[in-house]
């Protein structure tokens, strides 16, 4: 008799799951044995639920452009196991990244009293899931986990969550189940996703940008996933539009593309910033306008008028107001772009010298800080290592990165060249996502380099992860920036908190010993001269390498629009907060 | 977009799936996303497994309300939902009011509004139920008068559109 348990694998296999990543304990037992005798997928333990999530997540994040998207499956136990995931899924929210969890719940006949490892693991996920799930019939597990999965990944991504009680698992189905996989369709009247724009939303917003003077796209995320950077060239070439990227639509199309102003936001560039707010057009491809991207709303774009392209119905007009709302899928919208005849080429002549005098602002003042390659207190500068980064992978490796400065200038300087090769936390900005991530991502593009880049306190939230690195052989390089702070809080602290340093600095183990524990190789780097060399030994090194780079704690991220600021009180330069401090 | 001046209240129907955790999903929303959420009702429809959901609130802000039915339409088990135009639609609650009342009062009341004594005790403790728009239940129970009121059950609007 086919029970529960052997469904959940049956479904997954059906639904081309590879990967499942994941840990074990009482409630989800029966499912992890099954796993044990069927052998269907390969299966990664990871050493912490959130490591195994995150895991999860980089085989979705780094397969949605592949030709075989996949999504990330994670499985944990009742109780503490699935607490444990609760970050990773809301961080998976906050990104639009599809990702199943999977989770044993107590038995239907204890649930509700307070057994051991019980929690109410559906009503903790419910705010933070696209859908959660707890199918109490070995019947309705199939059904379940396709409809979850169609979920995760149509429309706008997220995660969702499954929680099937142990005796579910073990339960037989009834007589006569039967269940047809390639005829399932998925009973949602009310889960629409309109993927073709309208034809008259199109025309209006061809009117509006062939009447304007200075245009902006702002590439978000919806570009990278659906794959649609090199039509999204196209179209900016033929209409000669200036590119804004948000922090998750960096590697739409290379970063250093004539066109392409780099980040926006808080930490963007000063021409990419200058030149949202002087614009008379801004097309805004796949994103949401967060208030890292907007600064202070009142103040957004005065002069612009908004093109908004999001699949997601519920984020047009929700911080910021459109004159053309497409809700359509972002890949078809440019598709048609990219080929409207209707759209006419303009030089805007004088657009283009507003930004070059804007990339001009700064450039000499960065050039010098890198080309000293060591900040104030002599120790090495981020934008420095990743500038050689950028060099000895000709921008062409995937980066996988943690959250703080070390994320804001590899956003800012690195030079990405290969599409959806930037995977980060950015939405909900967890530190610790690095390490896991990787992990994930590796597994799901084997044939690129993966590295992951992290500070000393990001690294030390999941380092666990490395036992995953070493026991499944993942050849990853993990690129240690250690500025013996958290960093990016102290920049605040300096900037804003008269250099009261509350709860930054922090003691770091020996990095090489717990390298060398995990039979890891490692190299420290102090010296400009050695990183570039470095770097390279990392590369040619076969399997996971690890480098710890001293860096320097007073370097400062930098354009910076101050948080409840706006735009325009972006500060872009040392001299303006005092080298003094 | 936004009207000044005093939130203006609104109705908004949903359709929705008659599922485990609707409500529990949709009252989170209202907690998380700080709507001001008067009433919300729930009754069965004609169609087997959907039910009928009315929501009311104040909002000035005509964008902050289309978000609140936004929000709603992205929940996979909201088959539609939309605000009800104030003009066009009926708005109706029901009432069950204890009170304390002699002859006179009652047949005041009796004169005044169309309500149904349900229940009368010794010492003039009488239960009364009225149905109609908030305004009359409103008037209701003044005329009742404060002190005699000893409690109020009200059952949250329930709305159509013509
Ligand atoms: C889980 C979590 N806790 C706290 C924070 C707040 N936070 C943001 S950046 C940061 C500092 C990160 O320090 P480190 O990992 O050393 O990176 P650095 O900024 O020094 O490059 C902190 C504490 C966060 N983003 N995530
Ligand atoms: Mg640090």
């Amino acid at each position: 008799m086919t029970t529960g348990k052997e469904l959940v694998l049956k479904a997954l296999e059906d639904l081309g799951v590879r990967y499942v990543f994941g840990y074990t304990g009482g409630a989800i037992m029966p499912i992890f044995d099954e796993m044990e005798r069927r052998k269907c997928f390969t299966f990664i333990m990871a050493r912490h639920e959130q490591g195994a999530a995150f895991m999860a997540q980089g085989i979705s994040r780094a397969s949605q452009s592949t030709a075989d998207p996949q999504i990330g499956v994670c499985m944990a136990t009742s109780g503490p196991g699935a607490m444990n995931l609760v970050t990773a899924v809301a961080d998976a929210m906050m990104d639009s990244v599809p990702l199943l969890a999977v989770t044993g719940q107590v038995a239907t006949g204890v649930i509700a009293t307070d057994a051991f490892q019980e929690s109410d693991v559906v009503g903790v996920m419910m705010p933070l899931t696209k859908q959660t799930y707890m199918p109490l019939a070995a019947d309705r597990i199939e059904e379940t986990l396709h409809e979850a999965i169609y979920v995760a990944m149509t429309g706008r991504g997220g995660p969702v969550l499954v929680d099937i009680p142990k005796d579910v698992q073990t339960q037989a189905v009834s007589d006569g189940y039967r269940f047809d996989p390639s005829a399932f369709q998925p009973e949602l009247p009310g889960f629409y996703y309109s993927p073709a724009p309208e034809r008259e939303a199109v025309r209006r917003a061809v009117a509006l940008i062939n009447q304007s003077e200075r245009p902006i796209v702002l590439c978000g995320h919806g570009v990278v996933s659906r794959s649609a950077g090199e039509d999204l060239r196209i179209f900016a070439e033929k209409a000669r539009i200036p590119i804004g990227f948000t922090l998750h639509g960096l590697s739409a199309l290379p970063v250093d593309h004539p066109l392409s102003l780099g980040m926006v936001g808080m930490h963007g560039t000063v021409e990419a910033n200058r030149a949202l707010l002087h614009a008379d057009l801004i097309l805004s491809l796949g994103m949401r306008f967060d208030d890292r991207v907007t600064g202070k709303l009142e103040t957004f774009a005065p002069n612009a008028k908004v093109i908004h392209v999001e699949i997601d119905p519920s984020e047009i007009d929700k911080n910021v107001s459109t004159m053309v709302a497409l809700n359509a899928d972002v890949g078809e919208v440019l598709r048609l772009l990219a080929r409207d005849p209707q759209i006419t080429s303009q030089p805007r002549r004088a657009w283009f010298e507003s930004i070059e005098a804007f990339r001009r602002e700064t450039a000499a003042e960065v050039e010098e800080e890198i080309a000293a390659g060591v900040g104030r207190e002599g120790r090495l500068l981020m934008k420095y290592i990743v500038r050689r980064l950028s060099e000895v992978t000709a921008g062409k490796d995937i980066i996988v990165s943690d959250v703080g400065q070390h994320q804001m200038i590899l956003a800012r300087f690195y030079n990405f060249q290969t599409p959806n090769s930037w995977f980060t936390s950015g939405g909900a900005g967890t530190m610790g996502c690095a390490l896991p991530m990787a992990v994930g991502v590796k597994l799901a593009r084997p044939g690129e380099r993966v590295w992951a880049v992290m500070g000393d306190g990001g690294f030390q939230m999941n380092l666990q992860e490395l036992g995953t690195v070493m026991e499944y052989q993942i050849d990853i390089k993990i690129v240690l920036l250690n500025n013996g702070y958290l960093g990016m809080v102290r920049q605040w602290q300096t900037l804003f908190y008269d250099g009261r340093y509350a709860g930054t600095p922090l003691k770091s183990p020996d990095f090489g010993l717990i390298a060398q524990a995990y039979g890891i190789p490692y190299r420290r780097v102090t010296d400009t001269d050695e990183v570039g060399e470095a770097l390279r030994q990392a590369v040619d090194h076969p399997g996971a390498f690890m480098l710890e780079l001293r860096c320097d704690p007073s370097e400062i991220v930098l354009p910076m629009v101050p948080a409840g600021g706006g735009i325009a009180d972006m500060i872009v330069s040392k001299k303006q907060i005092g080298e003094s401090k | 977009m936004s009207s000044n001046g005093q939130p203006k209240r609104r109705a908004i129907l949903a359709f929705v799936l008659n599922r485990s955790g609707v409500l529990n999903k949709i009252s989170m929303l209202i907690r998380r996303k700080m709507y001001n959420v008067e009433t919300l009702t729930v009754c069965a429809t004609l169609q087997p497994g959907i039910s009928r959901l009315t929501l009311t609130l104040r909002e000035a802000n005509d964008a902050k309300a289309l978000q609140v039915v936004k929000q709603l339409e992205k929940m996979t088990e909201v088959i539609s939902a939309r605000e009800l135009d104030i003009d066009q639609s009926f708005w109706r609650e029901v009432a069950i009011v204890k009170f304390e009342g002699d002859n006179n009062l009652l047949a005041a009341l009796d004169q005044r509004f169309p309500m149904e004594i349900l229940d009368r005790r010794e010492r003039g403790l009488c239960v009364a139920q009225i149905a109609g728009t908030s305004k009359r239940i409103d008037d209701f129970i003044a005329a009742i008068g404060k002190e005699k009121v000893v409690e109020v059950a009200r059952s949250g609007f329930t709305a159509m559109e013509m």
